[in-house]
């Protein structure tokens, strides 16, 4: 198969599923897209939204479009982490004996939908931190990997803070992208009732396969990256530091800490599947802007200053983003600008 | 069709595209600094022209040359200033909405770690760019100066038709005559300087600024000006003597402004006390009878003293002036004695009147420094009728001057002023204009005052800094900065 081929299988997969999900959820392009590009990344997604927009509907929506295993953890206060990873429980077999046998936990499923991740204590969100970075789990000292792909989509509400444990950032910076899901608009309110209130449910179909994506994913690092697009990436990561020499003022007056080095790779890997999803082969400085807000938007740690002005990460990242660009062009002769 | 060829060959139709873009930028730029060069070359053209005199009939086509020559290069400079390839890439992706793939793909294409997708990039890009249709994407940009340009134009213009300009003719003054003076031996001998005197003219003495002062005290500017001669100016001051050393400024300068700080302190120019009337005369007739009998007097010299010393009277309505007219009646009548009595008269009567000016600037006068008015004001023991003459204010608060105090001595930095000594006399009783601050001990020696404009400028921007990095909490800012502003308006 030829490299075209490939490219063009990708596109039509990704349109089918895309088109699978958008059967259920009205609205929410952005959102679809970006979570999308999240599982060929091969990222986690984390979707912040007030209830009833849709959120734990589209991941489940998205579940059903990939012949995946997938599970589903309501994160309470009481919930422990073995109830995440599974645990080790006593077995009796037929001559009597008994014996310790390895139940796993909702951990082991290909897609993992982690409802209102903020409500477990930070010693059940932990558990999550192992299986997201590395791809397995220990249980009594024996690590067990998890399936592959292996995707974790959690939700959290940004409002009920009451019994809440904001995720720290350790774990924020595990989530490839950060998605907030606003309200709908008039047009798709309407459609949504329309949709949600009739006799027949809609049926979503399964247009790929687990081996299917992790193919893509490969394929996916294939893209070439052009040298100034990569360090327009890294620039703007730089930027969203306070102490870094070439800083914008809005960061070194809003921002406590910045972006690690996951926010860049989270821009360039994005950015490789949004081109690749638009039928091209190669990250354009578009991708690397649309992808900028949803990469770095957790990862931008506010000082005191920034909160207490209330200032909106997504605004202060297109800032980032413009400056960076600027910098970029600042060498450049005033005609190649 | 791209398939039995490499990467690098595939990408000329995108290098074409880049050559293309490069071509336009540097027309682009040749344009640009053209007209940047017709500006400067019309401004030089436009003074050819204002000063076209020793250009004669060439000023014309030497101003049409500089124009054109200044066209030419700024031309030449923009055209052949080199494009970046990579450069020119990115700009043909922006101008045709390519999205990076021409900058993409002749990056890759030569790179080893090639992907197998970067075929499939070039061959894309390439169809791309077949695609397009050929067009100019390069802006064209007028410098902002050459706005300016019509004025030059205009101004050669006008220049060209109109006469030419009277070139100046003027001279600055020969300074080199009293520079080389101040090498020669200084004339210090009365005698011969009085031999000079008596050379000039005598309507030449009547003019009363140069004939008032008395230049010998000055030092080794005997010479007498020639007309029109700017140097003789200079003469008259005791800078005349010296080469210029501005370096000697700049070492000395940091003191010497710190002195206009202190309006109260600095020496009353117009009246200065050292070169007062009396003691001008009073150095001349030392010098006129010093160590002679009356009938060994020069009867020539001691008449022009004494008409001096009548002018003077009759100028400042003082009372001295009849005694010099007597003086010179006895010196008409052959009576050199009594001419002298009449100068010591009128010598005294100018004293008086000179001691008088001096107690109007709260100084004491010799005469009453031996009145015993001294152990009234608290003044140590030690000093005698010979003691050095210190500044106002010595002595008279606890330790200063030769006082046993034992607060210490005086402060050094009101001794280090060379007005203090300069000014004779001593801090004379009652009310007084002004008043020194009397610092002892540490801050004695210390400035006492900050620049507090300066001052203020730092703290404000050590205030803005630290709301800015600090976790200042927003109500706070406010006041912070009313606090500050406050301070300014004060």
């Amino acid at each position: 198969m030829t490299q075209e081929a490939r490219v063009q299988e990708f596109v039509a997969a990704f349109e089918r599923l895309r088109a699978e999900v958008e059967k259920v959820i009205v609205g929410h392009r952005d959102i679809i897209n970006h979570v999308l590009i999240g599982m060929f990344a091969g990222g986690h997604v984390l979707l912040e939204g007030v209830p009833g927009l849709g959120k734990t509907l589209l991941i489940k929506t998205l579940a059903e479009g990939l012949e995946l295993s997938f599970s589903r953890i309501q994160f309470t206060p009481d919930l422990m982490p073995a109830d995440i990873i599974g645990t080790n429980i006593i077995l009796e077999d037929a001559e009597g004996r008994k014996h310790f046998q390895f139940q796993p936990g909702p951990i082991f499923g290909h897609i993992l939908l982690a409802d209102e991740i903020n409500r477990a204590t930070p010693k059940t969100q932990s558990a999550l931190l192992e299986g997201m970075q590395e791809g397995s789990v220990t249980v009594a000292g024996s690590s067990r990997p998890l399936p592959s792909p292996f995707f974790v989509l959690a939700t959290q509400n940004p409002i009920e803070m009451e019994g809440t444990y904001p995720l720290p950032e350790a774990q924020l910076d595990r989530f490839l992208f950060k998605l907030r899901v606003r309200y709908p608009a008039i047009e798709e309110l309407n459609a949504i009732i329309e949709r949600t209130t009739q006799v027949h449910p809609v049926a979503v179909e399964q247009v790929m396969t687990g081996p299917a994506v992790q193919g893509f994913r490969e394929l996916i690092r294939e893209v070439p990256l052009a040298t100034h697009l990569r360090d327009l990436a890294s620039t703007i990561v730089m930027a969203t530091h306070p102490d870094w020499e070439g800083s914008p003022e809005i960061s070194r007056r809003f921002v406590r800490y910045g972006a690690s080095p996951r926010g860049a790779q989270a821009i360039v890997l994005g950015a490789k599947v949004m081109a690749l999803s638009q039928g091209r082969y190669n990250v354009s400085a578009d991708d690397i802007r649309a992808l900028s807000a949803p990469a770095l938007r957790h990862r931008v740690i506010l000082n005191f200053e920034g909160e207490a002005e209330a200032v909106d990460v997504d605004k202060l990242v297109a800032e980032i983003v413009d400056k960076a660009q600027e910098r970029m062009s600042a060498g450049r002769e005033a005609f190649l600008r | 069709m791209t398939a039995d060829r490499g990467p690098i060959q595939q990408t000329e139709a995108l290098a074409r595209l880049a050559e293309r873009v490069a071509r336009q930028v540097r027309r682009r730029r040749a344009e640009y600094h053209a007209l940047r060069g017709l500006l400067y070359g019309a401004a030089a053209a436009a003074l050819v022209l204002l000063f076209k005199t020793p250009f004669g009939s060439l000023a014309l086509p030497i101003a049409g040359g500089l124009v054109l020559l200044g066209l030419l290069a700024g031309g030449l400079w923009g055209l052949f200033q080199r494009v970046p390839h990579e450069d020119a890439a990115r700009l043909a992706d922006g101008a045709f909405g390519l999205q990076d793939r021409v900058a993409t793909a002749l990056e890759w294409a030569r790179r080893p770690d090639r992907t197998p997708l970067v075929d499939a990039l070039v061959a894309d890009a390439i169809a791309h760019v077949q695609a397009l249709t050929p067009r100019q994407i390069v802006r064209r940009r007028v410098p902002r100066e050459v706005r300016w340009l019509p004025v030059p134009v205009l101004i050669g213009l006008a220049l060209a038709v109109s006469p030419p300009l009277p070139m100046p003719s003027g001279r600055l003054p020969d300074l080199s005559t009293s520079t080389d003076q101040s090498d020669t031996k200084e004339r210090g001998e009365l005698a011969m300087m009085e031999q000079d005197r008596r050379l000039v003219p005598k309507d030449a003495l009547k003019r009363p600024a140069m004939e008032e002062r008395d230049f010998n005290q000055r030092g080794g500017t005997g010479a007498s000006p020639t007309a029109g001669d700017l140097s003789a100016i200079f003469k008259d001051t005791s800078l005349g003597n010296q080469r210029p050393d501005f370096n000697s400024f700049l070492k000395k300068g940091d003191e010497r402004l710190k002195l206009l700080e202190q309006v109260d302190r600095l020496p009353d120019l117009q009246s200065d006390f050292t070169q007062s009337q009396y003691k001008m005369v009073f150095r001349k007739s030392k010098a006129l009878t010093g160590g002679l009998r009356p009938d060994q007097i020069s009867p020539q010299r001691l008449r022009e003293l004494l008409e001096e010393m009548e002018r003077l009277g009759r100028k400042g309505g003082a009372n001295w002036s009849g005694d010099a007219m007597e003086g010179m009646d006895a010196l008409e009548g052959g009576q050199p004695d009594k001419a002298l009595e009449a100068m010591e008269k009128a010598l005294n009567k100018m004293r008086a009147m000179d001691e008088q000016g001096r107690g109007g600037k709260n100084l004491r006068g010799g005469r009453e420094r031996n009145s015993g008015q001294r152990g009234d004001r608290g003044r140590g023991t030690g000093g005698g009728p010979d003691e050095q003459d210190f500044g106002e204010g010595e002595g008279f608060l606890p330790g200063k001057g030769k006082s046993a105090s034992p607060k210490g001595d005086a402060s050094q930095r009101l001794r280090a002023n060379p007005y203090d000594v300069g000014v004779e006399g001593e801090s004379r009783q009652g009310k007084k204009d002004g008043y020194d601050t009397n610092m002892t001990g540490r801050g004695g020696k210390m400035g006492s005052r900050l620049s507090y404009l300066g001052v203020i400028g730092q703290y404000r921007k050590m205030m803005e800094d630290a709301i800015t990095r600090e976790q200042v909490p927003r109500d706070y800012h406010t006041q912070i900065k009313d606090y500050f502003q406050a301070l300014d308006e004060r």
